[in-house]
């Protein structure tokens, strides 16, 4: 099987295996980044989306071999991105969106929640001050598919997108 | 210190009925310590050290058998017990669910029995740390307070964990009940699945006291999930664990004839497993048993079954169906006089296709089964205690050596409920026959299909009215397939020991909690049937209970037919409801409800009502329900396009009255959680089939809300301390869809008789 340099939330690791594997099972299985959850494994759903180079992609579907020299950041990730120094603050300080997803106390199973928040971090890199037609639009019309809640946080969702926009912007 | 049996016997407690023995004795050994329950994998209910423990350092423990469904039932544990202790919540920690490692079992779908435990072992607990510290500070018990674990009096203060440090606490904790047992003349064919429960009258404070329950404590796992910390149960991996992917029958009904060939060129270390129409390929790399059992599926044979109606016809099929009268309520002869002498009846059949829980994550499980024959299993069950009793049943071994180690997973609105359902029987069968741990993992696909599902239905409903619009007759006979099949699919196909191959017997369910006591003849009549091909070698579409059983789907016909009623009175469907009842509590959230939402009095429908064109026709529309003492209105307004069949909701807005609100964050996500999987079945939600198969197996042909299809839902609830505490976590979902067809109706002047309300059905009802 072959061998990839993929760089996760930092570090490079070399993985092996064949060409076709989907991100989710190296980065549970190989990395035990078990924070990417696995939700329809056919990008209807939005449960395992991870970032790569900064935009969310949907791990499920996404074989290892595109990833080679792409950053990718899992949830895991994302307190040592927002620090920007490689690695979480101390203080266990953690990025804006995933306080203001506590603040707000968004999740119910929270099956769902990696990947809303992964999205919301996505948009408001894009969209630093999103209405709420834009949170609606970017969380349902967006390719490849909506991001599913079944417990219906999306009010919760919505509001800790605004909270966090408030956050980063000062 | 030396904790003697007088100083902690207190008369007073006693006198109230309390059972307190608090002796030092032999350690008992604590739960947590691996040997402490290896001797019967359970602990013993009527220790205290079972249910809870203080630590020197201030910190608790508490332990029960129900689990975090979703619902925030955690942070309100903690709250209880926090409230009846006088400590901060945030020093607690729950263990949930682990069968070897909590004493009660139960339901975790209802909070408030849960919470009743919970409550009561930290009152009984409480009064024996006020006699503890009364003997330590010289100071009568009844001048003595506590607050944050610190108890002073008589100008001495000590802390809770300075009382017991070194010390064991041995409290005999008076409990009844037991454990679930296997019994097939059960209509579940599980006993006790509500578990353990503490008896007596402890002291309790009383409600106008409390000063934790009633804030938005944070749920304790949140952190941890938005960290992507937050274990769930397809997170667990055990040493020389196998990967399993399941490859199902072709229908619901088909036997296996041969299973595929595995090209070990292609995938060297998978393997294919076969125990009568169970089939599997494991591989210690998952993504190797991904590809190897499409693979197999792709070559594997399966007999040739048809034994479904199609889900086109289901109301024609239920009709078709033997049925048995499984309960009766209210009084006939009242409700016929009255329909007899009624100035206007309305009569309508009200129906819903079947629906399912559909989580955003599969079914899966991991099973460690040994040869010296002790099974552990890691699962997402709700029900940890039943689904131990079904698994012991299926896998042939005495229940004392099966553990089931509990994980939070996605959301099932209660699909676990009764122990069944899941892929925990797929696991077990499989590490039994391999000697080796296996994780399963379901697909997408194979959950809508393979899950259980929540029935259709069809109501025959009859209202009569006098001359003054007043309803003086409600007549209903309710028509549901079972709703309590709880077994587990790879138990079924295995050909293993499951509960009852049909299911004999059935619930008395009429659900509804009728709230117009006003109208004097009232009879309700329920019947059962069984689920078609319940019998078959696949065990068909096994029916079970969701969010809100029962009185949900009850509930739709109930106020679908009270608002076609309001019409024929020409009355204001709010208004009407109000004139029919006595419910004080329901008038008053029915008019702040009303309030919130902007209301106007008019009758429905809309003077501006139409039924054709590619402009929007606009609606508002109100249901209510009453579930577990809370009442509850749900307000819609919608937009109908005509000539598409496209329904949107506008607004919702949701009221309710649970008496005390134990945790407003948390109910608000709960209402609006509960409203917008109402929407869904409102508007989207069908389990389709043919004649063999379910054929709405992923999330394009199994349509459930996007955030684009819900708009900005308003909450009402006001905290009320003499009002007991009830259930907030369901009738969320039962409600809405209510408020939905009524706004509909407004709209366009015709009462939707079914949900969903697809394109197509609209279409098809604005036509005739």
């Amino acid at each position: 099987m072959p061998s990839y340099d993929l760089t996760v939330n930092g570090q490079t690791h070399t993985v092996t295996a064949a060409a076709d594997t989907p991100l989710i099972y190296v980065l549970r299985n190989d990395l035990a980044l078990m924070g990417t959850r696995l939700g329809c494994g056919l990008s209807q759903c939005g449960a395992c989306a991870v970032l790569a180079d900064g935009r969310e992609i949907r791990s499920c579907t996404t074989p290892v071999s595109r990833l080679a020299g792409k950053k990718i950041h899992t949830i895991e990730g994302l307190p040592a991105m927002w620090a920007g120094k490689g690695e979480a603050d101390p203080a266990g300080v953690l990025h804006p969106v995933q306080q203001a997803w506590i603040d707000e106390q968004v999740p119910q199973c929270g099956y769902c929640q990696s990947g809303m928040i992964i999205a919301a971090v996505d948009l408001l890199d894009r969209t630093p001050n999103p209405s709420v037609e834009q949170i609606r639009a970017a969380f349902t019309d967006s390719a490849p598919s909506a991001h599913l809640c079944r417990c219906g946080t999306y009010a919760g969702i919505t509001a800790a997108i605004q909270r966090a926009s408030s956050a980063i912007s000062g | 210190m030396t904790i003697s049996g007088p100083a902690l016997t207190r008369r007073d407690f006693v006198k109230v009925g309390g059972a307190l023995v608090v002796t030092l004795g032999a350690p008992v050994a604590l739960p947590g310590c691996s040997t402490a329950a290896s001797a019967t994998n359970s602990l013993d209910a009527s220790q205290l050290a079972s249910w809870l423990e203080i630590h020197a350092d201030g910190s608790i423990i508490a332990r029960t058998g129900k689990t975090e469904t979703g619902t925030s039932a955690s942070a309100f544990y903690a709250q209880v017990i926090a409230e009846e202790l006088n400590v901060d919540p945030t020093s607690i920690t729950m263990v949930l669910g682990h069968t070897d490692e909590t004493p009660d079992g139960g339901f975790s779908a209802g909070f408030l029995t849960g919470a009743n435990n919970q409550r009561k072992v930290a009152a009984y607990t409480y009064q024996a740390l006020l006699g503890l510290a009364a003997t330590e500070l010289g100071v009568p018990a009844a001048d003595l307070t506590v607050s944050s674990g610190v108890v002073s009096g008589g100008g001495k203060r000590v802390s809770y964990a300075d009382l017991v440090t070194g010390q064991q606490l041995d409290l005999a904790i008076p409990v009844s009940g037991g454990l679930p047992t296997i019994d097939l003349n059960d209509p579940i064919g599980i006993t006790n699945l509500a578990g353990i429960s503490v008896t007596g009258d402890p002291p309790t404070k009383p409600v106008e006291q409390y000063s934790v329950v009633g804030k938005s404590h944070p749920r304790p796992g949140i952190r941890d999930i938005v960290e992507g910390k937050g274990i769930y149960s397809g997170d667990v991996t055990v040493p020389g664990m196998l990967h399993a992917r399941m490859v199902r029958p072709a229908t619901l009904g088909s036997t296996l004839v041969a299973a595929g060939k595995l090209d070990l060129g292609k995938f060297p270390t998978a393997e294919v497993v076969v125990q009568a129409n169970l089939v599997a390929v494991v591989s210690p790399n998952e993504w190797e048993a991904v590809q190897a059992a499409r693979a197999v599926a792709s070559t594997t044979e399966w007999t040739e079954w048809s034994g479904l109606p199609n889900s086109t016809g289901i109301t024609e099929a239920l009709r078709a169906a033997d049925w048995t009268p499984v309960g009766t309520r209210g009084d006939a002869a009242t409700a016929d006089a009255g329909l007899a002498s009624a100035v206007k009846t309305v009569s309508a059949t009200y129906e819903q296709p079947y629906v399912r829980h559909a989580p955003i994550g599969m079914y899966m499980a991991t099973a460690d089964v040994r040869t010296d024959g002790t099974v552990k299993i890691w699962s997402q069950t709700s029900q940890s205690q039943g689904a131990r009793a079904q698994i012991a049943n299926t896998l042939g071994v005495s229940v004392d050596k099966v553990v089931i180690r509990w994980a939070q997973g996605p959301g099932q609105y209660g699909r676990t409920t009764y122990g069944g359902d899941g892929a925990m029987a797929d696991a077990a069968i499989l590490s039994q026959l391999l000697g080796k741990p296996v994780r399963v993992q379901w697909t997408m696909q194979e959950d809508l299909t393979w899950s259980s599902t929540s029935p259709a239905w069809v109501a025959d409903l009859k209202v009569g009215l006098d001359a003054s619009g007043r309803m003086t007759a409600f007549s209903s006979d309710w028509y549901s397939p079972h709703e309590n099949d709880a077994r587990m699919i790879g138990a079924i196909l295995a050909e293993m020991p499951t509960l009852s191959p049909t299911v004999k017997t059935s619930f008395p369910v009429i659900s509804t909690v009728w709230p117009y006591d006003k109208v004097p003849g009232v009879v309700e009549r329920a019947y059962h049937t069984a689920n078609p091909a319940m019998s078959s070698a696949g065990g068909g579409l096994r029916g079970n209970i969701m969010r809100t059983p029962w009185q949900r789907q009850q509930n739709f016909g109930l106020e679908a037919i009270v608002n076609e009623a309001a019409a024929v009175a020409g009355a204001d469907p709010i208004e009407f409801r109000i004139q029919h009842t006595t419910d004080a509590q329901l008038i008053e959230i029915m008019k702040a409800t009303a309030d919130a939402h902007g209301w106007t009095s008019r009758p429905s429908p809309n003077p501006k009502a139409g039924r054709s064109g590619t402009a929007p026709v606009k609606g508002r529309g109100v249901g209510v329900i009453i579930r577990s003492g809370a009442q509850w209105v749900g307000i819609a307004e919608v937009e109908v396009v005509p000539s598409t069949g496209v329904v949107r909701v506008m607004q919702l807005t949701v009221g309710v009255d649970v008496g005390k609100v134990m945790n407003p964050t948390h109910l608000k996500s709960m209402l609006e959680g509960g409203a917008v999987m109402g929407i869904g079945e409102a508007l989207f939600e069908e389990v389709t089939f043919d004649e063999s198969k379910v054929t709405s197996t992923d999330w394009t042909r199994y349509r459930i809300p996007e955030m684009g299809d819900i708009p900005e839902i308003k909450t009402v609830f006001v905290s009320h301390d003499d009002r007991g505490i009830n259930g907030g976590g369901e009738a969320a979902n039962g409600l809405t869809p209510n408020a939905i067809a009524a706004a509909f109706f407004d709209a366009t002047g015709v009462q939707p008789r079914r949900i969903p309300l697809t394109p197509d059905y609209v279409k098809s009802i604005l036509k005739t």
